[in-house]
């Protein structure tokens, strides 16, 4: 086995690893530079160097060790991280996703309107010697002509044939296109501009039977960066938030727009705009309740039963494996099971109460059902973290107590319970911070809701902060990802806050000083 | 007798009330995944009639491909944990057994890195991902592959935490004798301390499956397609807030995906609860 590690053939070995997976990484990296992705082609170019100087000599032994693990942090935890600071920094959302290069491009091709007279012409799309082409008839005036993008022919009656409804149908050099070519043809036609044979004028497809003879309206000035209007003299000026504004009406914007860097407005937003600050206050509030309620309930039943087991009793063993299941459950399916119990209907749970509560549909009750439910998931946690620090307590200081004549009432409150509490206080903030986070418990139970649909407002009674930025981002018709990185941050900075006073509290940084 | 009724029977009362609680949804799942109107409403708590209507439509309608959507979870939890443990070993072999420059800051990175919740970072991923779709169709946005990184460097951050604290317990001596020896970091890594630690590596890797059997947000974001999603989207969606209609299949379902995870646990039970005070898989 050491030969082996230390013999030609593990070096062959080696060397046959490494080159695949730097042709395989230089592959990717090309493709990205073809799509002009340059900071991913940085990244993997830098990681096609670093692994073939790591493997292929023996300057650095710990990096042999680090380099896998240490590529896969960077590209998919720490990259994000940076990349949601720096996503907080622009107008990021909905109609302000592309770059600007791509929008201004976007902006030309739109910027189309149909002639004066609105001439349109019935037409078949095919292909003309290779290229898209189409063939447009005037059905009153019996013309009919076949243009590509460069060109355009007239032809006579006799050259074409036509169908049932007097469109002509065939021509000599073209071919229309099949059923199939139709499906994938969209992109290649829709934006294409046919020759009209009018100067600044041009046919348009409006679907795949009409033509539109129409004409550009406006035009780019790259040297000053505006947009001219080429029908009246209007100029549209880019407006420092990413898009191009009417320079005599500010609120009169070009679409699409493009994300542009607007610094710190996304977070100052959160405190002076009220339609985000209301509904962002309420959540915040809730998600503290939520996540102090549920740690000192499921604490507390977690405490009284570690309290009641603590002691060789006849059946513990089969008390605990019973205790522990919900547990041992995914939780996610618990949830979904939960959330069915809860029904207002057929659920159990209205149906043991002989209640008909709406459970979901109000704000209170949700809230309830809310923490009731995370109680049943995590209290077995709790019985198992109370239960080990129950025993690390010498018995000693019990026993010592008792002779000083304290009852047990006392011997609880007055020793076993600040022990206790300094013991697990680390284990109860993680649990706080875990719970600050437990998107998967609101968004699976309640979906965050119950929320007001008809003021618009996307903020639901149970919704906690990282589920309420996922709505920001994913979940409305306008996805923000701007200000839903925005309070990414800021409670990023929240739970990392509470989670070194937990591991000050554990001393686990005392073991590096 | 009347001592041990006032010592014990408080116990036992809080025992098998709590008992009872943890049952209870349990036990309801698996009686309405055996009734046969498949629906959420149970007439009795005592099941009547017993059939396995349920479990042959979650096979056998074509409307639910519950084989695949297993297969797919079994596959992507199994290679995530097997291979972020692999790798994961290795750095946490060289934390705990190497000297480098850097050594104390990097710890302390990584310990602030397992600290941060990937979902905080979840459009950026998104935003990240659409634009490797851009370019390598094959592993962006939408694809197994593509989630598979994912957790992989998610898997990271935990993992090497977890791994760095066992290693941290396996005695010195045995791999200092193999340095005596001659055998070099990279052969002590393999014939020294992967045999030795192997329990430990397997423990971690049921554990980072369980963990990553029980992801959603990110398995939801990125497998759009029936065919590619997790058996947790698949069933969340087949549901669809619609419990009345669909509760027989789901239960049963989700007793299915449930078994094998609460086994690996209830046999891991020991090390887990050991783990919890290093702050492990959930809570």
């Amino acid at each position: 086995m050491m030969t082996l590690l230390r013999g030609k053939v593990a070096y062959v070995l080696k060397l046959i690893v490494v080159l695949v997976i730097s042709v395989v990484l230089l592959m990717l990296t090309q493709h990205a530079v073809a799509q002009r992705e340059y900071a991913i082609a940085i990244f993997l170019a830098i990681a096609v160097i670093l692994i073939a100087f790591t493997y292929l000599t023996q300057v650095s032994v710990p990096l042999k060790f680090f380099i896998p693990g240490l590529l896969l942090l960077f590209a998919f935890v720490l990259s994000p991280i940076l990349y949601t600071v720096v996503m907080s920094e622009f107008n990021y959302k909905t109609g302000n996703i592309l770059s600007k290069q791509q929008a201004i491009e976007q902006i030309i091709s739109r910027a189309v309107e149909p002639d004066a007279n609105g001439t349109s012409f019935d037409i078949k799309i095919g292909v003309s010697n290779g290229v898209p082409a189409i063939l447009a008839s005037d059905t009153i005036n019996k013309q009919y002509f076949l243009a590509t993008e460069k060109s355009r022919i007239d032809l006579t009656a006799d050259q074409v044939t036509l169908d049932a409804n007097e469109v002509a149908a065939t021509a000599p050099n073209f071919r229309v296109l099949t059923p199939t070519e139709m499906q994938t043809a969209d992109t290649k036609y829709s934006n294409a501009r046919f020759v009209f044979g009018k100067t600044g004028y041009f046919v348009t497809l409006e679907g795949f039977d009409v033509g539109v003879v129409s004409h550009q309206v406006l035009e780019y000035l790259p040297d000053q960066g505006i947009f001219k209007s080429l029908v009246d003299d209007s100029v549209y000026r880019d407006n420092g938030r990413g898009n191009f504004a009417l320079t005599t009406d500010s609120s009169n914007m070009l679409s699409p727009g493009w994300r542009a860097p607007i610094w710190f407005e996304n977070y100052t937003k959160l405190f002076s705009d009220s339609k985000v600050r209301g509904p962002l206050i309420r959540v915040f509030i809730w998600t503290m309740v939520f996540a102090t309620g549920t740690v000192l309930t499921s604490f507390a039943l977690g405490l009284l039963l570690a309290i009641a087991m603590n002691k060789p009793m006849r059946g513990r063993r089969f008390y605990r494996s019973i205790l522990i299941l919900p547990y041992a459950m995914p939780s996610i399916m618990s949830i979904l099971i939960w959330a069915g119990m809860f029904d207002t209907e057929f659920g159990a749970i209205n149906n043991i109460l002989g209640t008909h509560i709406a459970w979901f549909q109000n704000a209170s009750f949700a809230r309830l059902a809310v923490i009731f439910v995370n109680l049943w998931l995590a209290f077995p946690y709790f019985y198992l973290i109370s239960s080990g620090a129950l025993q690390a307590i010498p018995s000693e200081l019990n026993e010592a107590a008792a002779i000083d004549g304290a009852n047990p009432r006392q011997i609880f409150r007055k020793i076993t319970l600040p022990l206790l509490l300094q013991i697990l206080s680390p284990l109860l903030i993680a649990s706080f911070a875990f719970n600050f986070n437990n998107f998967n418990l609101i968004y699976l139970l309640t979906g965050g809701g119950p929320r007001n649909v008809l003021s618009g407002e996307i903020a639901g009674g149970t919704d906690i902060l990282i589920s309420y930025t996922y709505k920001i981002a994913f979940g409305s018709n306008t996805q923000d990802l701007g200000l839903a990185s925005a309070i990414s941050v800021v409670i990023f900075v929240i739970v990392a806050g509470i989670s070194l006073y937990g591991l000050r509290k554990s001393k686990v940084l005392e073991t590096f000083k | 007798m009347k001592k041990w009724l006032r010592e014990n029977s408080w116990r036992h009362a809080i025992g098998i009330f709590i008992c009872l609680f943890s049952i209870f949804p349990l036990y309801l799942v698996v009686i309405s995944s055996f009734n046969p109107s498949g629906s959420l409403q149970l007439t009795s708590f005592i099941p009547k009639v017993f059939s396995w209507n349920n479990y042959h439509t979650l096979f056998k309608s074509p409307a639910i491909p519950y084989l695949t959507w297993m297969k797919n979870s079994l596959y992507i939890a199994g290679s995530v944990a097997l291979i972020s443990v692999m790798i994961g070993s290795a750095a946490a072999f060289a934390f705990s057994r190497l000297n480098f420059t850097g050594k104390k800051l990097g710890i302390q990175l990584l310990l602030l890195v397992q600290m941060f919740p990937a979902i905080l970072a979840i459009s950026a991923v998104y935003v990240i991902m659409e634009r490797v779709h851009n370019f390598a169709p094959d592993i962006g946005l939408g694809t197994q592959p593509g989630l598979l990184l994912v957790y992989l460097g998610g898997a990271m951050g935990v993992n090497i935490w977890l791994l760095k604290g066992f290693v941290d317990s396996i005695p010195m001596e045995l791999d200092e004798a193999a340095k005596i020896d001659g055998a070099s970091a990279v052969q002590t890594f393999w014939l020294i301390f992967v045999p030795l630690a192997a329990p430990v590596l397997a423990v971690v890797t049921l554990m980072s499956f369980i963990g990553t059997f029980n992801e959603y947000i990110l398995a939801r974001l990125f497998l759009v397609n029936m065919d590619t999603r997790t058996v947790a989207v698949g069933l969340q969606q087949f549901i669809g807030g619609q419990y009345s209609q669909n509760w027989g299949p789901f239960a049963a379902g989700s007793i299915i995906a449930s078994v094998p995870i609460v086994i690996i646990f209830l046999s891991l039970q020991k090390y887990i609860v050991s783990g919890l005070t290093a702050g492990s898989v959930k809570g």
